[in-house]
């Protein structure tokens, strides 16, 4: 009983996980293609869209961060200890990442002005990059089997800095560049503004090729670092999601090469949620690979049971009400950002 | 190199409790307007609905743009504090996360809510009809309860633990989800906490208004924008007194060291006297304090012969240190001292209503009242302090130290992310208050708009004149009949709420009497007893 639930919830960390790497990527992506855009008119017009479409969802994202956090530490308490004390310089700089994204943008707001808001938005930018490279190492770190059960028996900048690490930090950030420009095509359409589609099309088919460059180099480095994930991740239960992740990516850069604006998006999230999936299913039945299984860290019977509960009550309560505000978001769509 | 390798040697255990007690006490001034300020957004909406009153709309959105502002900012600190129970506190979370963190997972669900609510209302202004705005907008108070609730299982659990079984090495091996959830403090530090955000809110958004009143703006939109949150903080400020004494007196049996430390009493005694500021000695000698004999016995049990439980009581290892015991001791006086200041001006402010039928005209009135704001702040922080020094050296009372839950990550490191974090904060406490401020003017420049007269643009908080804008055509209406009307209105609309609440209290409450009656029941052997 407890390890079906204590799978269950397994899942839902993985879950929510995927949904901060999808929703949270979407935004630390138009974050990254802010700080690229540079100056001149373009710039300011590919501003004043990151702006608009940014604006309803960028402080809903950190919940689920707070849920990957609260699920973890509720049902898998060594797990989170042992995660914390052997990574916590990666969490520390991804944190600072995400406060002065937040503060910043903030801040570009209350600013008038191209020049100051290009400032602030420098900031808001480079925090836009630290913040999915470091929280993405911190789960290359973990797959890569330096992560000690309990205190750290290697030195923390071992266990933090290494190249699966770095490679899954990599990765993270061209996923994440790939689907924020995917995202703000729909956006450039939605708001009518076709310079704009353009110039994110081209951005995100940039984005794409990067992507597959960097996934092949990191797909390398992980075969010649981490043999067990690597094969885990080829021959088991991560095998589906490697294989849609590497299909994907390209048929997703074919429609935006022939400017075929239907599915890219819906696919974009499945290639950055495939990613993610094929490194948790790959590592199952593990947490820390080698070390500790999901059955062997799950917390008592009582605590597994609620945490059950809080899921489906998110299930009832949340995704309803989180379907209203997206229409509500759609409904708003006539607005121009001129406007 | 080398100074990081000597500072690696030393224990991170002071810069860790510096960071998070820095970390939660600013997010703990965005608490009460996160939750609480919602409440007051819909009632002042409801107002605009039912009386067709164009203001109290206005008003309405107003607030809300700064719930959301205060939100976006809570949700970025919240955030923050939950890595630091990793980065700073691992071990406290490995021990206990199974039952500290079932709290945590509920307020997770909860701020999800109201993410997504916040959300729905700030566009449902321009996108939805107004009844069916005000009608999902009623489901943010319950939302910002619940993360109250959950919140406080946690530290009332840090306090009382109870539900679990722990292993031979201190580690949780049951869990017995409904008593780690209601634990024993959890009832008084539920209500205690809940009623002094509602004031706080309360008062700080009329202390706003209280301000533009001194600065001459006195028309309709300014009494509703202050009559209200006033009324509602002025009505929960006498029950807040009562319920706080309440939670004191739990504390006697509860947490005797506690109690010891806030009352700076040394030796368990009888006859024993309350002390009014002063400080602790290391020999157990009070100085500087006033000391009204008998009186902290007879607060305790009614009668000057009840013992009062003294630090002495409990082994110098277990106790708070004559350092840790003064500060609770101050923090509680001054929680206390302001929280009778604000039941004296609540006092002053229904005698004039009731009896002059009107609302207070004394700018001495006013001043106080923009005091109130602040003052409630520093209750709450005052309060939070109290509870959380009066504590130590425990992280889960009896349970485990603070010392034993912290990282082993240098000393250095930790100094290092504090002094970012406090950079950090600094910015974003300067982000907040110009926005706040930008929002502020450009909402004078539209209210002026309206007005007669050109000079009142640009000052602060309305027109400077008070004769501009003492009968602004357009601004006064049928339904405005002073301020009897506006109260007995906040009562009407202020019931639904308590209804509402109270319906979640006996919920909550029977959950836990469920609760602690399965488990004597089952004779469950309870840790913390």
């Amino acid at each position: 009983m407890t390890t079906a639930l204590a799978n269950v919830s397994a899942f839902v960390l993985l879950l929510t996980i995927t949904a901060y790497s999808v929703a949270g990527g979407v935004d630390y992506g138009v974050g990254i293609w802010d700080l690229l855009a540079g100056g001149g008119p373009k710039a300011v017009r590919a501003r004043q869209l990151i702006d608009h479409a940014m604006a309803p969802v960028w402080e809903a994202n950190n919940v689920w961060l707070v849920l990957a956090i609260v699920v973890c530490w509720t049902g898998f308490p060594l797990l989170f200890q042992s995660v914390f004390a052997s990574l916590y310089p990666l969490f520390a700089v991804a944190l600072l990442a995400l406060i002065l994204r937040g503060a910043f943008f903030a801040f570009r707001h209350v600013q008038t002005g191209p020049q100051a808001q290009r400032r602030t938005g420098v900031v808001f930018g480079i925090s836009s990059v630290l913040a999915p490279f470091f929280f993405a190492a911190a789960l290359g770190a973990i797959a890569s089997g330096r992560v000690a059960l309990g205190e750290p028996n290697i030195s923390v900048w071992q266990a933090c800095v290494n190249p699966t690490s770095i490679s899954f930090g990599l990765v993270s950030l061209s996923a994440t560049a790939f689907i924020g420009a995917c995202f703000l095509i729909g956006d450039a359409r939605r708001f009518g503004m076709p310079d704009m589609v353009e110039y994110f099309r081209r951005r995100a088919l940039i984005a794409t090729v990067v992507l597959i460059v960097i996934g092949t180099i990191a797909i390398i480095v992980l075969g010649l670092e981490n043999r067990p994930l690597f094969d885990a991740m080829l021959t088991r239960l991560g095998t589906p999601f490697a294989a849609a992740a590497v299909i994907l990516t390209p048929v997703v850069g074919f429609l935006l090469w022939r400017g075929i604006f239907r599915w890219y998006r819906l696919l974009s999230v499945a290639v950055v949620g495939s990613l993610v999936f094929a490194w948790g299913f790959g590592q199952a039945p593990y947490l820390l690979p080698g070390q500790l299984t999901i059955a062997q860290s799950a917390a008592p019977l009582g605590s597994e049971v609620l945490l059950s509960i809080v899921t489906l009550a998110v299930v009832v309560l949340v995704l309803p009400s989180l379907a209203l505000l997206v229409y509500l978001d759609q409904r708003g769509a006539l607005e121009s950002p001129e406007a | 190199m080398h100074v990081a390798a000597q500072f690696g040697a030393e224990s991170a255990l002071l810069p860790s409790r510096i960071q998070m007690a820095f970390t939660l006490a600013y997010h703990v001034i965005l608490v009460p307007l996160g939750v609480a300020l919602p409440a007051y957004t819909l009632l002042m909406e409801g107002i605009g609905i039912f009386k067709k009153d164009p203001a109290a709309i206005r008003i309405a959105r107003r607030w809300s743009v700064v719930m959301a502002v205060q939100f976006a900012i809570g949700a970025v600190t919240g955030t923050i504090l939950s890595f630091e129970f990793g980065i700073l506190w691992p071990k406290l979370m490995g021990r206990f996360g199974a039952a500290l963190g079932m709290g945590f997972a509920i307020e997770g669900l909860a701020f999800f809510l109201e993410a997504i609510f916040i959300g729905i209302y700030l566009y449902g202004w321009t996108r939805l009809r107004p009844r069916t705005h005000f009608l999902l907008g009623l489901a943010l108070p319950p939302a910002g309860v619940l993360g109250t609730v959950s919140v406080l299982a946690t530290n009332s659990f840090m306090n009382t633990p109870g539900g679990v079984t722990l292993g031979p090495s201190g580690q949780v091996v049951s869990v017995d989800v409904l008593g780690a959830l209601f634990t024993r403090a959890l009832s008084y530090e539920f209500w205690h906490f809940l009623i002094a955000i509602y004031i706080t809110t309360g008062f700080i958004v009329a202390s706003i208004y209280a301000v533009a009143w001194l600065r001459g703006r006195r028309d309709h939109y300014q009494r509703l924008a202050f009559a209200i949150p006033f009324t509602v903080a002025a009505l929960l400020t006498p029950v807040e007194l009562v319920v706080g004494d309440l939670s004191a007196r739990a504390l006697v049996s509860d947490q005797p060291a506690k109690f010891a430390a806030i009352e700076v009493t040394w030796k368990t005694r009888s006859h024993n006297p309350e002390v009014v500021g002063g400080l602790l000695d290391s020999s157990g000698q009070v100085n500087f304090g006033i000391s009204i004999p008998s009186f902290d016995s007879i607060l305790i049990g009614l009668s000057p012969d009840t013992v009062a439980p003294g630090l002495t009581s409990v082994p110098a290892t277990a106790r708070p240190t004559i350092a840790e015991a003064n500060i609770a001791h101050l923090a509680f006086d001054a929680m206390v001292g302001l929280g009778s200041a604000g039941v004296a001006l609540t006092v002053w402010y229904f005698v004039v209503v009731l009896y002059r039928r009107r609302l207070p005209q004394s700018r001495w009135f006013y001043r106080a009242a923009s005091l109130a704001g602040v003052g409630s702040y520093v209750a709450v922080e005052a309060g939070w302090v109290t509870t959380e020094v009066g504590r130590q050296p425990w992280i889960v009372y009896n349970l485990m130290r603070v010392s034993d839950a912290v990282t082993s990550a240098p000393a250095a490191f930790v100094w290092t992310m504090l002094s970012v974090l406090v950079a950090v904060y600094a910015v974003i406490a300067v982000i907040a208050l110009t926005l706040l401020r930008t929002l502020s003017a450009r909402w004078q420049r539209e209210d002026a708009i309206q007005g007669p007269t050109a000079p009142e643009q640009g000052a602060p908080y309305g027109p400077p004149s008070r004769i501009a804008s003492a009968a602004v055509p357009g601004q006064t209406r049928p339904g405005d009949s002073g301020p009897i009307h506006i109260i007995a209105t906040t009562i009407v609309l202020g019931a639904f709420g308590l209804v509402v609440a109270v319906v979640l209290a006996i919920v909550f409450s029977f959950i836990g009497l469920g609760a602690v009656a399965l488990r004597t029941i089952r004779g469950t052997r309870s840790s913390s007893s």
